[in-house]
């Protein structure tokens, strides 16, 4: 990358170099995260592996069996490989960027910025996915699907709302993350938050068991909370689930989770700010 | 050998009096390590509230496995996750350290990263293993209890030594590979399910290369009285001992190959 193609920093930020701001951000967030190409390559190695375990126990369970709870055998085959997919673009798990910074004093730098702090890190966490998408996401679903000759069932449509979908996924997963992150201001520790936050992300995203195989009586109430739209919407838009009015109200559930939990994360960002006080020196 | 574990001791002991100063902290990692597992149990109950066999293995059979490898690999990492924290003592530099130190390295490096809260596992493995056992209607003979006894300290060295190994393939990577995940996190996983429903290849490295058939599938056969689809020689079902064994002394060699291989990095 040629050092001339990049603008100079301006002084008074205008309107138009204000989306051209976050777009760099988003690029430093790839490329932050491109750094780390052995990482990657054994990230997606891990992925593959367990996906193809997963399958495993599918093919066992399903053995003499059809349909069960809505999915088929290559439904369920297609869920393994796609959920591990999502490992890497939703980070369910172990993302404390921000709660380090908050433990070493870095966010005050971050802070006095003038950027929008939140928006900032969404940014960089869509750069971060971008990359991840490329790199994690898309291997261990294409190695699956060709070594189980998987029949994709989205139609134009789905693969249509596939990116829309994936995209408010990751805005939701990024809002929960970034509130989690903020307890770091009241909790010196995070690793009990993260025990439990990790629970619930793993158990009612439908990323372990497909919320279709829950009890009937949860299906409902898990589908509505904001986990699902991390992992379960998406794959269910991916296997062709969703369709017409269902997909449209599933899309925009995404949306107003979206949109909740940034403005939570906010809310929580401006009371820790009422009680941050920054040690000159 | 009785020097070293009186060291081991001081090294370990002086870390656990240092995680329980701060009490709550230390009492809510336990239970984090203790839910974050949990998941496992969990998903074994929703699955088998859909199916109720898998491969011709009930749910407290499975969660007899699951209990086994989780306890096991629980343990492994209480004692050994030293070796996993190994590649931050070569990037900073800190591994010169031990090797100028009047101990043995390998036991400093063991007794490096000792974190009690890490029982959270273990006891997630110890429940599952009673509701298993509380379901499931073992005739307990003597050589049943001392294949679960084996099958359990087998366990323990076979993870130990992969963690072992992997440590050792960082001497020339320098950062830890996360491809060792395949073999802990996901070895763990593995041996949660009966060997006989993954492929042919897999199973078969996984029972000749890197022992994990070992940890739970094959003792389990013989304590739950299983027929083997896979017709593996019986005998196999009590040689975990020998695996495990084996399967150190491989890990010791490259442990040693490794540290020969280590050049500081002069910081």
């Amino acid at each position: 990358m040629s050092a001339g193609a990049r603008t100079e920093p301006s002084c008074a930020p205008s309107r138009g170099s204000g989306v051209r701001l976050y777009w760099e951000l988003m690029r430093v967030g790839f490329r932050r995260t491109a750094a780390y190409r052995a990482a990657a390559i054994s990230g997606a190695i891990t992925n593959t592996f367990f996906g193809f375990l997963r399958a495993s126990v599918f093919i066992a369970l399903y053995e003499g069996r059809g349909v069960v709870g809505g999915y088929s055998l290559d439904d369920a085959l297609l869920f393994a490989f796609a959920t591990q997919g999502m490992v890497g673009l939703v980070e369910l798990w172990s993302w404390w960027r921000i709660a380090e910074t908050v433990q070493s004093g870095q966010i005050a730098t971050d802070l006095s910025r003038p950027i929008d702090y939140q928006l900032a890190w969404l940014a960089q966490d869509y750069g971060r996915a971008l990359f991840q998408l490329v790199a994690r996401s898309i291997p261990p679903f294409v190695v699956g699907v060709a070594l189980f000759e998987l029949a994709l069932p989205a139609s134009p449509v789905g693969w249509l709302a596939l990116l829309p979908s994936l995209i408010l996924a990751i805005a939701v997963s990024f809002g929960w993350r970034f509130c989690l992150n903020l307890s770091a201001f009241w909790l010196v520790d995070h690793r009990g938050v993260a025990g439990i936050a990790n629970l619930a992300a793993l158990l009612l995203s439908g990323f372990l068991v497909p919320l279709a195989l829950f009890p009937d009586a949860l299906r409902g109430p898990l589908y509505v909370l904001p986990f699902s739209a991390m992992v379960a919407i998406p794959i269910d838009v991916l296997l062709g689930k969703l369709r017409g009015a269902d997909l449209a109200a599933a899309l925009l559930l995404q949306a107003c989770w979206a949109v909740a939990m940034l403005a939570l994360g906010r809310m929580m960002l401006a009371v820790a700010l009422r009680k941050l006080v920054i040690q000159g020196g | 050998m009785r020097e070293n574990a009186i060291l081991y001791g001081l090294l370990v002991g002086a870390q656990v009096r240092a995680q329980l100063q701060y009490r709550a902290s230390f009492a809510l990692q336990v239970l984090g390590q203790f839910l974050a597992n949990f998941v496992g149990l969990v998903t074994l109950f929703l699955l088998f509230a859909r199916f109720d066999t898998l491969a011709g293995w009930s749910r407290a059979e499975v969660m007899f496995l699951y209990g086994l490898g989780c306890f096991a690999f629980g343990l492994s990492d209480l004692a050994a996750g030293g070796f996993d924290r190994l590649s931050v003592a070569l990037q900073t530099g800190t591994f010169d350290r031990v090797l100028t130190r009047p101990a043995g390295v390998f036991l400093q490096v063991l007794a490096s990263d000792f974190q009690l809260r890490r029982l959270g596992r273990v006891a997630q493995g110890a429940v599952a293993l009673m509701l298993a056992l509380a379901t499931l209607d073992v005739a307990w003979t003597a050589p049943r209890v001392l294949v679960l006894l084996s099958a359990i300290l087998s366990g323990v060295g076979i993870f130990v030594a992969i963690w072992v190994i992997g440590a050792a393939i960082t001497f020339w990577t320098v950062q830890t590979s996360e491809v060792t995940n395949v073999f802990t996190y996901g070895g763990e996983e593995m041996v949660s399910y009966p060997m006989s429903i993954y492929s042919d290849g897999v199973r078969r490295f996984f029972t000749a290369v890197v022992p994990l058939a070992f940890v739970t599938y094959l003792p389990s056969l013989y304590i739950l009285d299983k027929p083997d689809p896979l017709g593996l020689p019986p005998v196999l079902r009590f040689c975990s001992p020998l695996a495990a064994v084996g399967f150190l002394l491989a890990a010791r060699g490259a442990w040693a190959l490794g540290v020969r291989h280590y050049q500081s990095t002069g910081s």
